[in-house]
């Protein structure tokens, strides 16, 4: 993996993805997204953390010939992306996400009031994909957004505009979701799911993890095997005191570390035994496997 | 007894005349002593002899039978003392007889033994002691007589001095209880002679015991017959003497100690038992009572710890005594966290159920599958074919281990031999052993087995070309008609190939192991370093390849080169070529990985064909030769298989099956067969263990089949007696214990009745097991009709039926009586750090509860978003919104929840079964003992020393109420129990919507366990319950201790489905009410059921109920925010 060495400042409108992110496709995810979003149909992206949603939507902006911004809601500086190319919107929900922090709000400056398009609306009007990651995190008002931009009519109100946005053709609304939380306060409502094609998105058998693995960290192909081999065996106990399995994710950092010449039981330890559980009974088992998979 | 005075004897000669009116024995008798008596006894003598006979006889009406016993005694009395002495005696008799006649009786019948062993001058004392019995009843004298008759006997070995402390002692017993008297005296005939020196000690042991406790004395009589004379004199007198100790020790028997201090000498070794008496001595010094319980515990800590170390426990113990007796008797009863932990600490061996937790996850996490862990001496004691109760195994269900490892010196190095021999049988699994398939073709190999042909002649009759086998689920082979053999499985049918099938098995567990050892190192690096260091110490403990017969030693051959030794490999050179090809074909195993069970099974052949070829005869040692060293690189892989030509070996092992059915002692065409001696099965590899893959396969195809359901489509017939009595019958692997009867017919009958039961265990679905047509067992009647403003009917959920019985229980709400509230403020204490720590998690949600509201009219504070929006708003010309504040708001949260308690009588059951003996459930006989038990167990009413499950989650509630209030989220409590449909019991701990109130506590101190778990309607009346709140997110929260159960709740056959797919059905309806439930359980064998009754809802189970009281927060807490 290339390490940047100091960070770089890009515009919005210059950013753009330099090179194809690295993505293994699983089944026909990538062509059932272009079907969608030539279809203009939303697509919802659903899976355990750390299952490559984002990146797919990275791949797909990049595949689709598109640049990328990523808009933090905090940060709605982005002028009006480049001729042609459309962004890649990206935004992390929060629970404190209202429907204002997506569509834009009026700013005080010396002279007066500035308006000032939210991410999403930017979207809207340049056309481009707008992702909102862990999309059950908002709060509930942002469905009502959502809604009329998600079925025919692809419109977005700006009631303090008093305005009515049609979306550009390009534009596209994806959302993620990991419903495995346990959590039965966070779901979301059947209207709102109803308006996306869904995508199953699951850890990748252990061949395809060990490349991503290999590539993503850098270790060599055995080690990155291994560490596989290790996620497998963890998420075989998916239901058996484990929440949440390992994620490739941190299946990666693991292989950072090991990279970076820390031993590969400990990089495990630190990295996936102690990021999964906190009971000792199940860390101890999980240290055991480490320990059978790697010398 | 006072001395007779002196009393001259009549000098008027005694005649026959004055006998004449007795019975004419008496009168025989007299003349045939004194025909014996006249030529020894001066004449003056011999008178008063016969005048004191005379003088008895007429004493009282029945003492003539005293005066006939005296004749016949006398001759015999007379010869061992002299005349003065002589007549002492009859005197002293005669006197007996003043007291009663059948004390005399007994006397003079016993005198001619006794004199023989006694001094004379003890004559008169032995009598006292005699009489000394005697109180004039007619229990005392028959006690009184048994003492004189056993005097004989009891002189041989003990002393006279013995003999009259033995006599006092059953004197003080005989006034309290002449029964117990006599049943000691009767115990004390066998027991006393074999006590030797210490006779004395022990009966100075029963009278004390007598003085405190005299109900315990026979039972001391009892354990001292029993333990006592097994013991050496040097053992038994330090042991005596601890019991002394203990006779006056509150809470302590001495008989128990006997008994278990003779068991536990007797179980350690010799060298060690002094010692382990000193120890018990000096820890009687501090706490007497303590003392037994270290003895009884001490063979079991010995199994984990050396001497030296077990000292140290003592001492720990005994320190810990001088200070609380009770402390320290709990401490060596090993009911003491602080007992284990010291001999945990102490020992380098580790017990299976400390880490069978760990193991089950790490081999679950390896196979993908629902492994459990159990010790090896379970799948033992269901005799279904296994017999050896250390040995690691597994049936492809389950793993099987040693109770406890202690092997090497370091718990480290122990535990890794858990986890070498535990990935070993996992790898059973997990690579496919008994995924074995008879016609899937190996990845190495031509395949021979397409060309054997079926074998094993069962039916004599029949010609071999004309049998055909079908294996279950398998077509017939094609090609050959005749009769079908179904096979079990395919590892059956592949079995019956070899006329040797116990060769063919172990040359088949040999290479399998090889095979899976591979697998192994090759897939779990990290495991090689101790998997390798296993090998060679198994090396070490193989027998010499020169000790064995050719076979046998090829075989041992063919063991060494799969643990992986490559020098010093000797063979017999005659076989030197043999013996390369097996090296050959190992090694092939060995270094390939990714080889499958088929491949093992072709290698199997190939061996087989070539071992079977080998006469096991003695070879002298210098016939052996060491096969050498090969390049192992130039070792081709499929290279010099041409060795092995398919269709020479087909014919051979089927040429081997001919001879085998034709005639046992014809010769087949090889030269020299059936010269050698009983082929044995190789020594085991201790870390590979036991396997049985016929067993396995079967075993586990059905619970697998079972989970994988139907999709195949091709039925499965069900298993019969006979098929599985034929697989018993062939199979190399069904060992019968050893019995000393030697009646392995009945055995072997047995091992079939629970083989079928372990296979119906795993077939719930397949109904041919059980014993007749599944009848209705429901009871009769329709639909109920509510009975009162607070009983409520219920549907039912029929799952065979697939509907509902309408109206079909009768839910009665009542409200939880109230207690005391001390059980509420004694938990909150006990627990005080733990409530601090949850109250703090729930803090911790508070603020997300008191979430910032924004955008209201009136608030705490400006909302400078919305103060900003306004001020825009102003410039732009717009109206600004006048919603600029915000605030805490409570209303964020609106949570509903329903605890449902099972208060079912299982829950009375004691949390720790160990701590609570059975005999304190048993009522004594005695009825003063009964009473004294009566008020013991009143007591414990009032106040239990022991937990309950119910206890637990009771704690569980209170700590949970407690966070509750700190929350406001509203919640209510029920519990639920009931028995038959129509009356099921449902319980108002706290209503929701009622207020915390100090009548909450008290109704919680009143939750006790009572009749069944009828779920289904409780869960209904809950949700409704739940469905009548406004609350945005409603809960249920179902704690229970095991599967629901009621009378009627189930049907025969269907047993426990019934009721699992009501409670399910009663989920679902609450789900679609929008209540999201959630069961909590302790059933620890939950899993099996909670899969189908809690599938797609929420679910936990918790190992230890004692977790209870801190998960319930922390799951209701994750739960719902």
């Amino acid at each position: 993996m290339a390490t940047q060495t100091e960070s770089r400042k890009h515009r919005v409108e210059e950013f753009v993805v330099q090179s194809e992110p690295f993505y293994v496709p699983i089944t026909d995810e990538v062509e059932i997204f272009e079907a969608a979003y030539r279809q203009k149909v939303p697509v919802l992206l659903k899976g355990p953390t750390g299952t490559g949603k984002t990146r797919f939507v990275e791949y797909m902006a990049w595949k689709l010939g598109q640049p990328l911004t990523v808009a933090k809601p905090e940060a709605k500086r982005a002028a009006d992306a480049p001729n042609g190319s459309i962004p890649l919107v990206t935004v992390a929900c929060h629970e404190d996400m209202t429907a204002s922090d997506l569509v834009g709000r009026y700013l005080l400056d010396a002279q007066g009031t500035r308006w000032i398009d939210g991410p999403l609306t930017k979207a809207v009007k340049v056309g481009g994909i707008c992702y909102l990651d862990e999309v059950v995190e908002a709060r509930k008002d942002t469905t009502v957004i959502i809604h009329p931009l998600t079925d025919h009519r692809r419109i977005l109100t700006i009631d303090k505009l008093g305005e009515v946005v049609e979306a550009a053709d390009a534009f596209l609304l994806v959302v993620s979701y990991n419903p495995g939380y346990q959590n039965a306060l966070k779901d979301l409502k059947h209207s709102t799911r109803q308006r996306f094609v869904a995508l199953e998105f699951d850890f990748p058998d252990q061949e395809r993890e060990a490349r991503i693995i290999a590539h993503e960290s850098g270790v060599d192909d055995e080690s990155a095997a291994m560490l596989a081999k290790l996620g497998e065996k963890i998420r075989n106990l998916r239901e058996h005191g484990l929440e949440e399995a390992a994620s490739t994710r941190v299946l990666i950092y693991a292989g950072r570390l090991i990279e970076e010449g820390v031993a590969p039981r400990r990089a495990c330890q630190v990295s996936v035994t102690w990021g999964i559980t906190d009971d000792p009974q199940i860390q101890r088992s999980l240290d055991e496997v480490v320990s059978s998979i790697f010398p | 007894m006072t001395q007779d005075p002196e009393r001259p004897a009549k000098p008027t000669r005694v005649g026959e005349s004055d006998l004449e009116h007795l019975p004419p024995a008496v009168l025989e008798k007299f003349r045939r002593a004194r025909g014996a008596l006249k030529n020894r006894l001066a004449e003056e003598t011999l008178d008063q002899w016969a005048a004191q006979g005379v003088a008895i006889a007429r004493k009282t009406v029945r003492s003539w039978e005293a005066a006939a016993e005296y004749f016949d005694a006398s001759p015999e009395v007379q010869r061992q003392l002299p005349s003065g002495q002589f007549l002492r005696w009859a005197r002293t008799g005669a006197s007996l007889c003043d007291d009663s006649p059948s004390l005399a009786v007994a006397y003079f019948r016993a005198s001619p033994g006794a004199v023989l062993r006694l001094r004379p001058r003890y004559i008169d004392d032995w009598a006292t002691i005699g009489r000394s019995l005697y109180r004039g009843t007619w229990k005392s004298s028959a006690l009184s007589c048994r003492l004189f008759e056993s005097a004989p006997q009891m002189l041989e070995s003990i002393s006279f001095e013995e003999f009259g402390q033995f006599g006092t002692f059953l004197e003080v017993l005989s006034r309290r209880s002449y029964d117990a008297a006599g049943e000691c005296l009767a115990q004390s005939l066998e027991l006393l002679p074999k006590l030797g020196g210490d006779t004395s000690s022990f009966i100075a042991l029963a009278r004390a015991q007598t003085e405190t406790s005299w109900r315990e004395v026979k039972a001391l009589f009892d354990s001292a017959s029993a333990s006592l004379p097994n013991l050496t004199p040097q053992h038994r007198g330090p042991l005596l003497s601890l019991a002394r100790r203990l006779v006056n020790t509150r809470g302590a028997n001495p008989g128990n100690a006997l008994s278990d201090g003779a068991a536990a000498l007797n179980a350690i070794p010799a060298d060690q038992r002094g010692q382990l008496l000193q120890l018990a001595d000096s820890l009687a010094a501090a706490a007497p009572a303590a003392a037994p319980e270290f003895l009884r515990s001490a063979p079991s800590v010995l199994e984990r710890v050396t001497f030296p170390q077990l000292q140290e426990w003592q001492a720990e113990g005994a320190a810990l005594g001088r200070d609380n007796p009770d402390a320290a008797t709990a401490f060596f009863r090993m009911e003491s966290a602080r007992s284990e932990e010291i001999l945990d600490a102490l020992s380098s061996g580790i017990e299976l159920s400390r880490v069978s937790d760990i193991l089950r996850m790490y081999c679950r996490a390896l196979a993908a599958r629902e492994i459990d862990i159990q010790a090896s001496q379970q799948l033992v004691d269901k005799h279904i074919g296994w017999v050896e109760g250390d040995a690691p195994t597994t049936e492809g269900t389950t793993i099987y281990l040693p109770a406890v490892v202690n092997r090497y010196t370091s718990k480290d190095q122990n535990f890794l031999w858990f986890k070498v021999i535990s990935t070993h049988q996992t790898g059973h699994i997990e690579f496919g052993s008994f995924d074995f398939d008879y016609e899937r073709p190996s990845t190495m190999f031509s395949d021979i087995r397409p060309l054997l042909k079926a074998g094993r002649n069962r039916d004599p009759q029949q010609p071999l070309t004309e049998q055909r086998d079908t294996p279950r689920q398998l077509n017939p082979e094609p090609g050959e008609g005749g009769i079908e053999t179904a096979f079990l499985t395919d590892m059956s049918r592949f079995f019956n190939r070899f006329s040797d099938n116990q060769l063919a098995l172990d040359v088949f567990t040999v290479s399998e192991d090889t095979r899976l050892d591979a697998r192994i190192m090759h897939e779990y690096r990290g495991i090689v370093k101790p998997y390798l260091l296993t090998q060679r110490n198994s090396i070490e403990q193989r027998p010499a390849i020169e000790s064995l017969p050719a076979r046998q030693a090829l075989l041992e051959f063919m063991v060494r080169i799969s643990l992986g030794q490559k020098d010093d490999l000797r063979a017999p050179r005659e076989h030197a070529d043999a013996a390369r090809k097996v090296r050959r074909l190992v090694r092939m195993l060995r270094n390939s990985p990714l080889a499958t069970v088929e491949d093992t099974a072709e290698v199997t052949i190939r061996i087989y064909a070539l071992l079977e070829q080998i006469v096991n005869e003695d070879i002298p040692e210098d016939e052996f030769e060491t096969i050498e060293h090969e390049d192992s690189q130039a070792e081709p892989q499929e290279g010099g298989l041409e060795d092995f030509d398919p269709e020479s070996i087909a014919e051979q092992l089927a040429a081997g099956m001919q001879t085998d059915s034709e005639n046992q002692n014809e010769q087949a065409d090889g030269p020299e067969d059936d010269a050698g001696l009983q082929y044995q099965a190789p020594q085991e590899v201790d870390y590979r263990g036991e396997f049985k893959p016929e067993l396995g396969q079967l075993l586990s195809q059905l619970k697998f089949d079972q989970m994988e359901g139907d999709g195949s489509g091709e039925s499965m017939q069900p298993i019969s007696a006979e098929q599985l009595q034929e697989l018993m019958k062939s199979s190399a692997e069904m060992e019968l214990e050893p019995s000393e009867n030697g009646n392995e017919n009945q055995q072997s009958d047995e091992m079939l009745q629970n083989l079928m039961k372990e296979l119906a265990r795993r077939e719930p679905g397949n109904q041919n097991f059980s014993q007749g047509p599944i009848s209705h067992v429901d009871e009769e009647g329709g639909p109920l009709q509510p009975t009162g403003r607070n009983s409520y009917v219920y549907d039912e959920w029929d799952f065979r039926a697939n509907e509902y019985k309408p109206k079909w229980c009768l839910v009665h709400e009542k409200e939880m009586a109230d207690g005391e509230p001390s059980f509420y403020q004694e938990t909150l204490s006990n627990y005080a750090s733990m409530v601090r720590r949850i109250r703090k998690q729930f803090e911790l949600v508070v603020p997300e509860m008191y979430r910032k509201v924004k955008r209201l009219e009136d608030g705490e504070e400006h909302d400078l978003d919305a103060l900003i929006e306004a001020v825009t708003d102003l410039r732009t010309g717009h109206t600004p919104d006048e919603k600029l504040f915000w605030r805490r708001n409570k209303t964020e949260r609106s949570v509903a929840v329903a605890f449902l308690l099972d208060m079912s009588a299982s829950t009375a059951e004691a949390i720790d079964e160990a701590k609570r003996g059975p005999d304190d459930w048993a009522a004594p006989d005695d009825p003063v003992e009964y009473m004294v038990w009566l008020r013991s167990r009143r007591a414990e009413g009032l106040r239990r020393s022991y937990k309950r499950i119910i206890d637990v989650e009771k704690e569980g509630i209170v700590l949970l109420v407690n966070a509750l209030e700190t929350l406001g989220d509203d919640y209510g409590i029920y519990g639920f129990s009931g028995y038959g449909r129509e009356n099921v019991e449902f319980y108002v701990i706290k209503d929701i919507g009622e207020r915390f109130s100090a009548m909450v506590p008290r109704r919680i101190d009143r939750i006790a366990p009572l009749h069944a778990t009828r779920m289904g309607p409780a869960i209904r009346h809950t949700t409704a319950k739940l469905a009548a709140q406004e609350a945005r997110s409603r809960f249920m929260f179902l704690i229970s201790d095991g599967r629901p159960q009621d009378r009627g709740y189930s049907r025969e056959g269907v047993e426990k489905e019934y009721a699992v797919h009501d409670t399910r059905m009663a989920l679902v309806e609450a789900r679609k009410e929008g209540v999201t439930p959630f069961c909590l359980t302790v059933d620890r064998e939950g899993h099996d059921y909670l899969k189908t009754m809690m599938q797609d809802f929420s679910y936990e189970v918790l190992p230890d109920i004692n977790l209870l009281p801190q998960r319930l927060p922390q799951l209701y807490r994750r739960l719902t925010t």
